[in-house]
């Protein structure tokens, strides 16, 4: 009885402690246990890879190249302003009470002193933006972040982050721009958004083409990175570095090296 | 004539002595001086992280070249002001994981160039960006007075009106003092973000396939 509850109570909390340490995950090389739809994510990858190289980025490219630079920061910040009362509430729903007190205390500076956003006074003044949302939240009251997911064209996810996206579009578009009553106003306002977000994100993309290996494990593991990171807290995060140990001690190697050779 | 010319000559030299005396003190100052601008590795590691980034920085803060994502000239710079603060070889043996032990020294090697090249790529771009309103701030640093693995964050402020970039360094305790063996952006741990694309090609292709890769890379 005693042993089939902590069997039933400990295999879900290894599988979460698994997940939750940073590097675990990783150890086993291909395939990934953090990535087991990775055939279809592939898939979907390529898909919105060809749409972005097709569209996306030449039209914001062609954004980047009509517009100066000052006025796409000042445009960027202010929807990233806007989008700072939904991060706020998330720092609330996870009990960062500081976090939230700067989080509203940025966006009171920056939308009077700041001209609506559009001058991030804040940052200037040592209080960086803390950007927060509701799968990080999900991930705070305990929901594991599941199978790596790439979603059609809003690309990176998890089970959880799917989830949380739900919740980022009301509280964070439908509650705010979702309201200007103009619908031709709204889209408009809804397409400068996305092509905004997706210029501020030119330069990133270079460096991944230049330079990954594979673009797609790349962009997946820097995601889960990021994720896993914003869900424990800068203080934890910090705390829990990568163990790469393992690699250096012989023995540890020694087993490794006797495995079966991985499937091709 | 010639006797106007030689006297001042002749009556100056304990002038010209005094001079060069002079100069031979201020330039001993000079590379006194330099040499404690020089990042101290027995420092503690904020102070040692401190020192190698704005020393690398006033380098590449006005340099054209680097403006121009002229890659042998960034490639110049890291090799004097940022390397020998690294120990690269950590990196890329951590980063190919297991299969250190089966490399052969000069796979090792080969590896080791060939990864290198590859960080200065994806660096390059960031680096030609730094302008005269670049900022790094190091953030308060807490670690045991005894610990040899220790992490220092910091915050980059790329120019005005952007979001600051936090970087962190890993760094470990050599007997010759601090190295930098890791290094962290957004959130994003280097080694732990290539590990899974390197053991992915050496699964595939071997060592020298990775190396190949890289090295494909690089020439684009």
């Amino acid at each position: 009885m005693l042993l089939n509850a902590s069997r039933f109570v400990f295999k879900p909390l290894a599988l979460a402690a698994c997940t939750l340490t940073v590097g675990c995950a990783a150890t086993q090389g291909t395939p990934n246990p953090s990535d087991p739809w990775e055939d279809s994510n592939r898939t979907i990858y390529e898909f919105n890879d060809g749409l972005d190289r097709v569209v996306l980025r030449p039209v914001s490219e062609a954004y980047a190249f009509i517009t100066p630079q000052p006025i796409r920061t000042c445009i960027n910040n202010v929807f990233l302003n806007l989008g700072e009362i939904w991060s706020g509430i998330n720092s609330v729903l996870q009990q960062r009470q500081f976090d939230a007190i700067n989080t509203m205390g940025r966006f009171l500076l920056n939308t009077t002193f700041g001209l609506g956003g559009c001058f991030d006074l804040a940052s200037a003044n040592g209080q960086p933006r803390i950007p927060n949302d509701f799968g990080v939240t999900l991930g705070v009251w305990g929901f594991n972040s599941g199978p790596y997911v790439v979603l059609p064209l809003l690309g990176s996810s998890s089970v959880r982050d799917t989830f949380g996206s739900v919740g980022n579009l009301v509280g964070n578009q439908l509650n705010t721009i979702g309201y200007i009553p103009d619908v031709g106003l709204r889209n408009s306002i809804w397409g400068l958004e996305f092509v905004a977000r997706r210029e501020s994100l030119l330069q990133i993309s270079e460096t991944v083409d230049r330079t990954a290996l594979d673009p797609y494990s790349f962009i997946r593991d820097a995601y889960l990175q990021q994720r896993q990171a914003k869900v424990l807290g800068p203080e934890a995060a910090a705390d829990a570095l990568p163990n790469y140990e393992n690699y250096e001690d012989v023995a540890a190697d020694n087993k490794a090296l006797n495995l079966p050779p991985p499937p091709k | 004539m010639s006797k106007g010319l030689n006297m001042p000559a002749f009556t100056s030299i304990p002038a010209r002595l005094t001079k060069f005396l002079l100069l031979i003190a201020i330039s001993f100052f000079a590379m006194q001086s330099f040499a404690q601008g020089k990042p101290d590795a027995n420092a503690s590691p904020d102070t040692f992280v401190k020192a190698v980034s704005d020393q690398a920085l006033m380098m590449l803060q006005n340099d054209p070249d680097v403006r121009n994502q002229n890659i042998s000239r960034i490639n110049e710079i890291v090799d004097m002001y940022i390397l020998p603060y690294v120990d690269f070889e950590k990196t890329t043996r951590l980063s190919a994981g297991k299969y250190w032990r089966e490399a052969t020294p000069e796979q090792r090697i080969a590896l080791t160039k060939a990864f290198r090249q590859t960080l200065a790529r994806t660096y390059s771009g960031a680096l030609s960006r730094i302008d005269s309103g670049t900022k790094m701030d190091i953030l308060p640093f807490r670690a045991e007075p005894d610990a040899k693995d220790v992490v220092v964050r910091s915050r980059v402020m790329q120019s005005s009106n952007t979001q600051p970039i936090g970087i962190d360094y890993r760094l470990e305790k050599t007997p010759s003092g601090w190295k930098i063996y890791d290094i962290n952006v957004e959130n994003i741990w280097l080694i732990q973000n290539y590990r899974n694309q390197f053991s992915q090609q050496i699964n595939s292709n071997g060592i020298d396939g990775l190396i190949a890769a890289l090295n494909e890379r690089n020439s684009k």
